[in-house]
């Protein structure tokens, strides 16, 4: 009776650290898994910009300053070096969403004014160049919500009793998960403002 | 609030509270739900006359007949609130359509009310049927159909296109005929599977005594396979009782036990899971259509309007 019991409670404490300890394996490695998959379509949107700059630049090399926001855009992306190591380390992860959110703007800001010139917009590169990058950020978005579930249950699982005793055992920390950039600029409702831009598009299409 | 509740009599205060609930329910603005996937063609609005549901739905068998690639066709009111790419990627993640590891799915959905069109690539596909191409076919081909109100139309057209674009992909052979034979990989969960049983219950049997081993043995089987595996209770039951029996007959070998059992436990569950979510959409009709199980959607596709 006693070996038993003893036999019993052995195995009891065995696998509970013992599940805990896979369970946090398998969720970070979930967690690489869905990392490398938003990494990559973040690639594949910047790879996407050079084709999109010229593409404008044909049709409305005057407006400088918007084809170069999304040119530098591309380039402070490109310098960041994407390693796993970043999901430890917050401050990395937060400089690479920056950098990211930073492209997101140039490149809406490029859209919106590639709306002023109608040669532009029938163009066929420029359309296959839009769906595409219409593509791109759909898949960044669906890969960007995958990373938040693995993280999510993750941390749950690092947070939680007994398996945080685990986690604490061999140093796995809660991993940085994607905040919503610019929090109080996107609260505020965008301002249209058709009177300058008509007067533009009216001079921009000749 | 106790004030007013001990004030009114009981009937009006239960009244008023199914009042407030319904009310608020009515405000929330809920999600547009994923519609179960009754077929190949599944209509909500109504649009598609029988015959040319069917017609559609004998077109899309034989895609999946001939390539393994499932396209269904999804017509809605409306998606919102929601945009209909984040409606179509939670409709293709609980359809699951595409082969498991191949990922050949296709699904065109159709926001009637919004007017509002999206095709929506598996992850396989993304290489044949790339979002210039569906961008293409819903602007040049869909759209103008359905301007005119000429809704199947467009839908053939879209189909047609999405189908020549996938019988150019060299894809795995379509196993749909061969669905009731068991493939290499469910034999090898068997396999695994009963040894894990062997294995695992000489374990338990060297620890606890032959009868008392056995039986933990077969109470483990039982609810390992019901409950992990969603296996049905009789056949659970049935390899409760085979894993009994081996436990009792084989229990002698206790050294096996230590290193065997959990590598082996591990391993046969794994390919027990594997099988079984593979292995249990058994159908040679193609009256019962079903997903494929677990093709994986990216966000590929695009998405237009008319």
């Amino acid at each position: 009776m006693r070996k038993l019991a003893l036999t019993l409670a052995l195995t009891a404490t065995l696998l509970l650290s013992g599940c805990g300890y896979n369970q946090l394996q398998t969720q970070d490695e979930a967690i690489k898994a869905s990392w490398s998959e938003v990494v990559n379509q973040y690639q594949r949107r910047a790879d996407l910009v050079p084709n999109l700059v010229n593409v404008v630049k044909g049709y409305a090399k005057q407006e400088k300053d918007v084809l170069l926001g999304v040119t530098e855009a591309r380039a402070k992306v490109g310098s960041i070096q994407v390693t796993p190591e970043v999901l430890k380390d917050p401050q990395a992860f937060a400089k690479f969403q920056q950098a990211q959110a930073q492209m997101t703007s140039a490149l809406s800001r490029l859209l919106v004014v590639s709306e002023k010139y109608p040669e532009l917009k029938s163009d066929s590169v420029f359309r296959d160049l839009s769906a595409q990058l219409e593509g791109t950020e759909n898949r960044i978005t669906v890969a960007r919500n995958r990373y938040i579930k693995t993280v999510q249950e993750y941390n749950v699982t690092v947070r939680s009793f007994p398996t945080n005793l685990t986690a604490k055992m061999f140093d796995m920390q809660t991993k940085p998960n994607f905040t919503v950039e610019n929090e109080k600029a996107i609260s505020a409702a965008p301002k249209v403002d058709f009177g300058a831009d008509a007067a533009k598009g009216a001079s921009g299409a000749q | 609030m106790m004030l007013i509740a001990s004030v009114l009599p009981r009937s009006l205060l239960a009244w008023l509270v199914a009042a407030c609930l319904a009310l608020l329910s009515l405000c929330a603005q809920a999600e547009v739900a994923v519609p179960p996937l009754t077929g190949r063609v599944v209509d909500l609005t109504g649009t598609l006359a029988p015959q040319q549901t069917a017609a559609l739905t004998e077109k899309l068998a034989k895609l999946e007949a001939d390539k393994g690639s499932q396209l269904v066709v999804l017509l809605v009111p409306t998606t919102q609130p929601e945009d209909i790419a984040q409606y179509a990627i939670r409709v293709a993640e609980a359809w699951k359509l595409g082969r498991k590891g191949v990922d050949d799915g296709l699904i065109l959905i159709v926001a009637k009310n919004d007017r509002k069109t999206r095709i929506e690539v598996g992850r396989g596909l993304e290489g044949a049927v790339t979002d210039v191409q569906t961008s293409r076919i819903l602007r040049e081909e869909v759209s103008p159909h359905f301007r005119q109100g000429d809704f199947y139309g467009g839908i053939v057209s879209a189909v047609d296109h999405l189908s020549l674009l996938v019988r150019g992909e060299a894809l795995p052979p379509s196993q749909r005929q061969g669905r009731k034979h068991y493939r290499q990989d469910t034999i090898n969960g068997w396999i695994a599977g009963v040894l894990a049983a062997v294995v695992g219950g000489s374990f338990l049997v060297s620890m606890l005594g032959r009868w008392l081993g056995g039986a933990a043995t077969g109470g483990l089987a039982v609810l390992a396979t019901h409950l992990l595996f969603s296996l049905a209770w009789p056949f659970a039951i049935g390899l409760g009782a085979a894993a009994f029996l081996a436990a009792l007959i084989l229990g002698g070998a206790s050294g096996l036990g230590g290193w065997g059992g959990g590598g082996f436990g591990g391993f046969g569950g794994g390919g027990f899971g594997g099988s079984w979510s593979s292995g249990n959409d058994s159908s040679n009709d193609d009256d019962d259509f079903s997903g494929g199980g677990g093709g994986d959607f990216g966000g590929g596709g695009a998405s237009g309007d008319w």
